[in-house]
């Protein structure tokens, strides 16, 4: 794969090739979304840390004035499993709307689960940016 | 045959010992040679230098929104911004980053880039051994670090942290200043030159003149200078990204080479994110 070829997958994974973030969050109610979770993979966190990484860059791409905030903690003791691994929605006012717990899931899960409760609209098929 | 050779050869190789090692090294220095040289001839190595040089330039020639990679800039901060979101506010750094086309033994473009939404405060240090103007320094410009000699000692035994942006110096102290900090401010462009305009009797003005100013220089075939933030809006990035090119444009006028230099291929991207070609010439 050449340098251009591998650069377009990358820019498209962003903004065409990941379906599931590809939505307009209600920007009258929402100001954004911040996530806790740890560095590390143990106790559960690793659903979190790739919904950051693989869901994340699409959803800020289709809601360019959100804030999307994400703490991470160092916590190398693996039998310390009090860190909180959590997605929480923030109003409008900048209070929490709703608290979602990611430990132990998949990012897939962990979509799916925010899509529930969340309201949002779908990106119409003619807004969707293809490089 | 052959042991009787061996026999006769050997006696004589181990009677000198001079002249064993005389053979096994030659022997060494001979064996990479073999693999070294290159197919080419001398003349067509300069020929295969030419044509390169001319297909950068005609490259550099075509318009950049024939690259498969272009974008208009404020589509390529919406996937810059996609591809930092969640990192540390301090990590989302966008650059710009030219390639340099130019002929072999051009002086390296640098210049200076006042930007009119600042990364950063500047900083600001200030060599003298006049009490005088390291009063000035210290109190109307509040520079990062101010001394004579004894600072010189201090950053050379690494007391300081050598971390401010621009350096200036009196004239009383330059000499001193190369030679003992010029391995160590020189790699970083900080050292104070006559040459470079940053030595002088009259440090006030030359402060001034440079506030809120930010150098840059060509490092191997490109420029590379940081315009903003990801949390800045487009608008003020739109003027940084202005400024920067005015000053590699002015960088390039003042340039004092045989045959002017080109600009190539420009990227605007950022720590984490892809390299994205705009329109910068």
């Amino acid at each position: 794969m050449s340098r251009v070829a591998r650069q377009l997958k990358f820019l498209n994974k962003i903004s065409s090739s990941t379906l599931e973030p590809q939505v307009v969050l209600n920007s009258q109610k929402y100001a954004g979304l911040n996530l806790t979770f740890q560095y590390q993979n143990h106790n559960g966190h690793m659903g979190a840390r790739k919904f950051w990484h693989e869901y994340m860059p699409t959803l800020q791409f289709y809601n360019p004035g959100l804030q999307f905030q994400v703490t991470r903690v160092k916590n190398e003791d693996k039998n310390n499993a009090g860190v909180p691994c959590v997605l929480q929605t923030i109003g409008k006012d900048g209070s929490v709307l709703e608290t979602l717990d990611m430990r132990d899931k998949q990012h897939s899960e962990i979509m799916q689960e925010f899509l529930e409760k969340a309201d949002y609209e779908k990106v119409p098929e003619s807004d969707i940016v293809r490089v | 045959m052959f042991s009787g050779l061996s026999s006769r050869f050997l006696p004589l190789v181990r009677a000198s010992p001079v002249r064993r090692l005389h053979v096994s090294a030659s022997l060494r220095a001979e064996e990479p040679v073999g693999n070294a040289t290159s197919k080419l001839s001398k003349d067509q190595l300069k020929k295969r230098e030419v044509r390169r040089f001319a297909q950068k330039k005609a490259a550099a020639r075509r318009p950049a929104s024939e690259h498969p990679l272009y974008m208009p800039v404020d589509k390529a901060l919406r996937f810059l911004r996609a591809a930092e979101v969640g990192q540390p506010q301090s990590q989302q750094t966008l650059s710009v980053t030219t390639i340099v086309i130019s002929e072999r033994g051009a002086p390296l473009l640098s210049g200076n880039v006042s930007f009119p939404n600042a990364l950063k405060e500047l900083k600001i240090a200030v060599f003298t051994n006049d009490e005088q103007q390291a009063q000035i320094a210290r109190e109307k410009f509040n520079c990062h670090v101010v001394g004579g000699s004894e600072l010189v000692e201090k950053i050379k035994q690494g007391q300081v942290p050598l971390d401010f942006d621009k350096s200036f110096a009196t004239p009383e102290i330059a000499t001193l200043l190369a030679s003992q900090l010029g391995r160590i401010l020189g790699p970083r462009g900080l050292l104070p030159a006559a040459k470079k305009g940053t030595v002088s009797e009259n440090l006030e003005s030359l402060i001034k003149d440079s506030m809120g100013t930010l150098p840059f220089r060509q490092r191997g075939n490109n420029i590379s200078i940081a315009v903003g933030r990801c949390s800045f809006t487009d608008k003020q990035l739109l003027e940084n990204i202005v400024a920067a090119q005015k000053s590699v444009k002015e960088a390039l006028a003042n340039q004092k080479a045989k045959k002017p230099s080109l600009l190539g291929q420009t990227t605007l991207t950022s720590t984490r994110g892809p390299g994205i070609v705009i329109d910068f010439a």
